[in-house]
């Protein structure tokens, strides 16, 4: 039964996180979602301290408030500093993730929150800890994600054609009366979301190689943006299902087993790849 | 201040170990980061960086001990590795090289965490501090490390000025490099050895995420200082030891506080400070020198309103109201616009208005004949339609010099002291119009 739930929650935040991945790779910032994972640091010490304790609600709103100062940032920098793109991104990102390193070390005693756990996260210790919730016993990090699951698609499918339009053709977008901007900042206040709800069971490397290497993988095997999100899932199942058992066999990290089941994948899409641009649905 | 003297005096020798060790690796860093920044490619650091953990523990684990030589090597052949296969990506599909750094970095250390666990499980005796290469252990820094960055920086110094010529050409235009026979796969390689070369040996001192920082951070606030690639990459390497510096100080002074991380907001902090007040290109800066743009353009429209009423024999006295047509003004914008002339004299405040001084009017009057030659010219030159000229007539006459002013009445053929009554489209009927 562990292996089901270990297995249930790796496929829950690799469908969750792979959807969000899909907008950031046809908006070519996939860089983001690893710039993302490592500044909601401070955010997620600063609401551990304030709540003390792992209570999911103010750890969301501290890592929406560092999502969106993150991205307001990096746009400030580049537009009002003029600071090369990237350069505002890589400076904006350490900047934060040095600031909630300090302040972990710092309040070491007061918050239960170590680098390491932030980093590798354990999917091993999912099934420790389980909830009754309508009569259904399932591990409490199971029901979190299940519920991040159902709001990322509601997100995505409830703004499909925005997000279509702001990501293929932000000019028309704003051309005729579309907020990119709020979109923008919408994505990535989602994208902050889902790093911190998946971080705690599974780790910011598989969030990070979940946000992109799935995407990546569809992106090569399809031009219809609908698919790509089929794909996406069927490709979290798979590397879900991969992860556990050659993590199983060999007696190693979870979490990083998925990941690399997951670059495997993608080889073997890159290997079958039609060479053609992915072209708007609408 | 006791202990700011002791610091400095670097009388404990561990702390001389750290300071010389993260300054030398600031420093080497700074100067590195320079070269990916001015090629576009601040990111690469940070995949390399996190793409050596597969790479170190391999050597591990093949050679069964924390030999830290052939740990560098492990690193840098797979750093190395990391960047090949990024560009193998980029150059063979169509995910973009933002995408490809992402994939690369994810999966390389995601298979590090693996070896890492697998290291773990397993019975290796020597096995503690390998987590080092993922968070640094800065305190830990030996005069050995100091060495290592020492000669790095020196190995990498030489390399740069060996290829000094094509580098700067490959930076600052890469197509017209090509064209003279640099090539820019050759230098491009060149950067990347350099940068695996600083990772490589400075990743264990300071972590992942603090090398990439160290290679970003520093040349971004240098940027704000200078134009020109030298004094960039010396400023680069200044900023970069500085923040060393100072991190280890503030992790010196105050208990229980990391080095690392300490560096990195130092970092920040004075590209923070570059970005606010850097000559010419810091926001306060560039902010100050548009205000004082929009000043004298106020100040010259309100001159040049009061000539030419005075040439229309509006006569000599002149209210907001009686150059509203010409030129409108607010009424606060209008205050502090006749304060600052009359402070400088080029209006007097006289009895129900005002009135031009000498040089005032001469002032006004250069702004206006400025307007006209420039309407002229445009209309000649560009065949522009003459109710057209005016408006870029109004931008154009706050910029042009005496010299330019010469330099077109003498390309126009026209006597050097032209000086119309009217402008153009006040007497050349419009053609398109009739």
């Amino acid at each position: 039964m562990d292996a089901f739930w270990i297995i249930i929650t790796g496929f829950l935040v690799a469908s969750s996180t792979g959807t969000l991945g899909n907008l950031l790779l046809l908006r070519k910032m996939s860089m983001m979602g690893d710039a993302l994972s490592h500044a909601v640091l401070p955010g997620i010490v600063i609401a551990y301290l304030i709540s003390g304790s792992q209570a999911s609600l103010p750890l969301l709103f501290g890592a929406i408030v560092t999502g969106v100062l993150t991205t307001f940032l990096i746009q400030l920098f580049s537009s009002k500093g003029k600071m090369q793109a990237d350069a505002a991104m890589g400076t904006v990102f350490t900047f934060l993730f040095a600031v909630g390193v300090i302040l972990a070390t710092k309040y070491a005693g007061q918050a239960d929150i170590d680098a390491d756990c932030v980093l590798h996260g354990e999917l091993a210790f999912v099934p420790l800890e389980q909830t009754v919730f309508y009569g259904l016993r399932a591990p409490a990090a199971v029901w979190t994600l299940a519920s991040l699951f159902l709001f990322i698609q509601l997100v995505f499918w409830l703004g499909y054609k925005g997000w279509v339009l702001t990501s293929f053709n932000p000019e028309y977008a704003e051309s005729v009366g579309i907020r990119t901007t709020l979109w923008h900042y919408a994505l990535m206040a989602a994208t902050s979301v889902v790093t911190v709800v998946s971080f705690e069971s599974v780790g910011a490397i598989l969030v990070i190689a979940f946000l992109v290497v799935p995407a990546a993988t569809a992106y090569l095997l399809t031009k219809d943006l609908r698919l790509m999100l089929v794909f996406v899932v069927f490709q979290g199942l798979l590397s879900a299902v991969g992860g556990y058992y050659i993590s199983d066999l060999l007696d190693a990290s979870i979490s990083g087993s998925m990941a690399v089941v997951s670059f495997v994948l993608f080889v073997i899409s890159f290997l079958l790849q039609k060479k053609r641009g992915l072209k708007s649905p609408l | 201040m006791d202990v700011l003297v002791k610091y400095l005096s670097l009388e404990d020798p561990n702390v001389r170990y750290v300071v010389v060790a993260i300054v030398l690796l600031g420093g080497m860093s700074g100067i590195v980061g320079g070269f990916n920044y001015l090629r576009k490619k601040t990111l690469v650091g940070e995949t390399v960086a996190h793409s050596m953990l597969p790479g170190v523990l391999i050597a591990f684990l093949l050679s069964g001990v924390k030999n830290a030589p052939v740990m560098i090597l492990g690193a840098a052949l797979s750093g190395w590795i990391s960047i090949c296969v990024v560009d193998y990506i980029t150059q063979q599909s169509k995910i973009k090289g933002d995408s490809a750094l992402a994939i690369v970095l994810s999966s390389f250390f995601g298979l590090g965490i693996v070896l890492l666990t697998i290291i773990q499980s397993s019975s290796f005796s020597d096995q503690s501090g390998l987590d080092h290469y993922i968070f640094g252990n800065a305190a830990a820094m030996t005069p050995v490390d100091s060495a290592a960055f020492a000669s790095v920086t020196l190995v990498v110094l030489l390399l740069i000025i060996a290829n000094y010529w094509s580098l700067k050409a490959i930076i600052i235009n890469s197509d017209y490099a090509e064209s003279i026979g640099i090539s820019r796969r050759r230098m491009d390689t060149l950067i990347s050895i350099i940068t695996i070369l600083t990772i490589s040996v400075g990743i264990k001192a300071v972590g992942i995420v603090m090398m990439s920082a160290l290679l970003i951070i520093p040349p971004t606030a240098a940027r704000f200082w200078t134009d020109r690639l030298v004094p960039m990459l010396i400023i680069s390497g200044v900023f970069g030891s500085l923040g060393g510096w100072i991190g280890a100080f503030v992790s010196y002074s105050q208990t229980n506080m990391p080095t690392g991380p300490w560096t990195i907001v130092s970092v920040s902090v004075i590209a923070f400070i570059s970005m606010l007040f850097a000559p010419r290109k810091g926001i306060v800066y560039q902010r100050w020198n548009k205000l004082l743009l929009r000043r004298r353009i106020n100040e010259e429209n309100l001159l040049k309103a009061a000539v030419q009423n005075e040439v229309r024999g509006k006569g000599k006295r002149f209210t907001r109201e009686s150059i509203k047509q010409r030129q409108f003004f607010e009424p606060n914008l209008w205050n502090r616009t006749v304060a600052r002339l009359s402070s400088k004299g080029l209006i007097h405040r006289v009895h129900g208005g005002f009135t031009l001084s000498t040089a005032g009017r001469s002032y006004g009057a250069d702004i206006d004949r400025r307007h006209k030659i420039w309407e002229v010219y445009l209309r000649r030159r560009m065949q522009m339609s003459v109710n057209l000229v005016h408006d870029e007539a109004e931008a154009m006459e706050h910029f042009l010099t005496p010299d330019i002013e010469q330099e077109i009445l003498r390309e126009l053929g026209l006597c050097s002291r032209f000086n119309p009554i009217l402008e153009i489209h006040e007497i050349v009927p419009d053609p398109d119009v009739v």
